[in-house]
C-alpha cells in the first residue's frame, strides 16, 4: 500500500513541476497569473501548488522508506505513480480550465483540440496506472514483505 | 515614493548579526574544545544565515524597481535567513555553552506553557502570514513608507516571524513539545498556500495605497512566488529528513530488540 501512496504523491509532484517548467516557463502558454479576481480558483490553484511540492517531497521520503525496509513492490509504485501523473492532469484539466477558467491551455487559439489532447493524455494516464495495479495485484508479488525488516548495518 | 530602509535600522542589524555569528563560533569552538561533537555544517549554515540576513538589510539591489527591490529584502530576512539561522540550532548551543544560571532561565523558558505557545506551529504560520496579508492587503504598506519607525517595526516583525515560523516547523531545538509530523506538514501546506495566493494576487493588483508599475509589480510578484517555493520546498525536506530517520532509529531498535530477543531464547535451555 506503501508503494502505492509513494508512486501517486511522487506522480503529483511530477505532474505539477512539468506543468510549471514547461508550460509556464519554456512555451509561455499558461501563465503564473491568469485571473486572480476568482478566488476559489485563486485559492484551489494556491493549495495545488504548495501541495505538489510537499507531494513530491513526501513521495520519494516515502520510496526510500519502503526500499528501506524491503517491501517496495515496483509495478505497484508505477501504478501509483500513472495515477497520480493522470489524476493530477485530469483534475488541471477539467475544474481548474473548465469548471473555473483560472487559467487555459493557450490562449488566442481554438482550445478544443487543446483540451481533448490534455485530457486524453490523463485518462490513458489513469487508464495505464490502473492496470498496472490490477496486474500487480493478480501476480503474487516477487518483493513479498521480508519476515525480517532489513536494518542499516550500523551496529552499536 | 521609497521604500529603502532606515540607516540605523541597517546599521543595527548588520551589527547585531555579526556579533551573533561571532558569538555562535566562538560556542561552538568552546564546545569542541571541550570534547563535545558539534558539526562544522552548523557553523557553515548559521554564518551563511547571517550573510543573507546583512545583504537582505543592506539591499545591494539598489538599481531595482522598488517593489521588487522591497521583496528581495522581504526574501532574505523574512524566509531565507531565517531557515539557515534556525538549520544551526543556535537554542540548543545556548542551552549546552551558556552559564549555568543563565542555562536554567532558558530551561525553564522553554519548558513554559506561555513562553512556547509563539513557536507552536499554527500560530507562528498565523503570526508570520497574517502579518504578511495585513502588510499587502491593507494601507500599511504605503503608510509605513513615511514612517521609519513603522517601516523598522515591519521589517522586525517580518524577520521575528520568519525566525519563529522556521523554529515551530522544524522543531529542531528542544521545546516543551515537538509537534507531530501530520501537524506540521499540514501547517506547512497551509502557509504556503497563503504565500502562493498572496503572490499570485500582487501580480494583478499591488498593495493599497501604493502606485508600483505594472513590470515592478509582475516582476516582485514571482520573486514572491518561487522565492516562496524554494524555501518551502527547503523547510518540507528537512521534516521530511526528520521522519525518515526517526523511522530509521526505530527500526535498529525493532532489529536490535529482535536479535536481542533470539539470542536470549538461543541461550535458553
Amino acid at each position: 500500500m506503501r508503494s502505492v501512496l509513494s508512486g501517486v504523491l511522487t506522480g503529483i509532484g511530477t505532474a505539477a513541476f512539468i506543468d510549471e517548467t514547461v508550460f509556464h516557463q519554456l512555451l509561455h502558454w499558461h501563465h503564473f497569473y491568469d485571473k486572480s479576481t476568482t478566488d476559489i480558483g485563486l485559492v484551489s490553484d494556491g493549495l495545488f501548488h504548495a501541495g505538489s511540492w510537499l507531494a513530491m517531497v513526501a513521495g520519494l521520503v516515502l520510496y526510500a522508506d519502503v526500499r528501506r525496509r524491503g517491501t517496495l513492490v515496483p509495478r505497484k509504485w508505477w501504478g501509483g505513480l500513472f495515477l497520480g501523473l493522470g489524476g493530477f492532469q485530469l483534475y488541471d484539466g477539467t475544474f481548474q480550465h473548465k469548471g473555473l477558467g483560472i487559467h487555459q491551455i493557450r490562449y488566442g487559439v481554438d482550445l478544443a483540440p487543446y483540451d481533448w489532447t490534455w485530457n486524453g493524455i490523463a485518462v490513458l494516464l489513469l487508464v495505464v496506472g490502473a492496470l498496472l495495479l490490477v496486474r500487480a495485484s493478480r501476480t503474487p508479488s516477487r518483493a513479498a514483505p521480508r519476515t525480517e525488516p532489513r536494518t542499516p548495518s550500523r551496529t552499536r | 515614493m521609497t521604500s529603502a530602509l532606515p540607516a540605523p535600522f541597517t546599521v543595527a542589524v548588520a551589527t547585531a548579526t555579526v556579533l551573533g555569528c561571532l558569538a555562535y563560533l566562538t560556542a561552538a569552538a568552546r564546545l569542541r574544545a571541550r570534547g563535545d561533537a558539534w558539526p562544522y555544517g552548523r557553523d557553515a549554515l548559521v554564518a551563511a544565515g547571517g550573510a543573507v540576513l546583512v545583504a537582505g538589510v543592506a539591499e545591494p539591489w539598489g538599481t531595482a524597481p522598488p517593489f521588487t527591490a522591497h521583496m528581495l529584502t522581504h526574501l532574505c530576512v523574512g524566509m531565507l535567513a531565517p531557515l539557515l539561522l534556525v538549520l544551526g540550532r543556535p537554542l540548543t548551543l545556548l542551552l549546552r555553552t551558556a552559564p549555568v544560571p543563565l542555562r536554567r532561565g532558558l530551561v525553564a523558558l522553554t519548558r513554559s506553557r506561555w513562553a512556547t505557545v509563539p513557536a507552536l506551529p499554527p500560530v507562528a504560520a498565523l503570526l508570520d502570514f497574517g502579518g504578511l496579508w495585513l502588510l499587502y492587503r491593507t494601507p500599511l504598506l504605503s503608510v509605513s513608507h513615511h514612517s521609519p519607525w513603522l517601516n523598522t517595526l515591519v521589517h522586525v516583525h517580518i524577520l521575528l516571524a520568519g525566525v519563529l515560523f522556521s523554529f515551530g516547523v522544524l522543531a529542531l531545538d528542544p521545546v516543551r513539545h515537538r509537534p507531530g509530523y501530520g501537524l506540521r506538514a499540514v501547517v506547512l501546506l497551509t502557509a504556503g498556500t497563503a504565500h502562493a495566493v498572496l503572490a499570485k494576487s500582487l501580480y494583478a493588483a499591488g498593495p493599497p495605497g501604493t502606485s508600483f508599475g505594472t513590470a515592478d509589480l509582475h516582476l516582485a510578484s514571482q520573486v514572491m512566488y518561487y522565492g516562496g517555493d524554494a524555501v518551502e520546498l527547503a523547510l518540507a525536506a528537512v521534516v521530511a529528513w526528520q521522519w525518515y530517520r526517526a523511522g530509521g532509529r526505530a527500526l535498529r531498535r525493532a532489529g536490535r530488540a529482535g536479535a536481542g530477543g533470539a539470542a536470549a531464547a538461543a541461550t535458553r535451555p
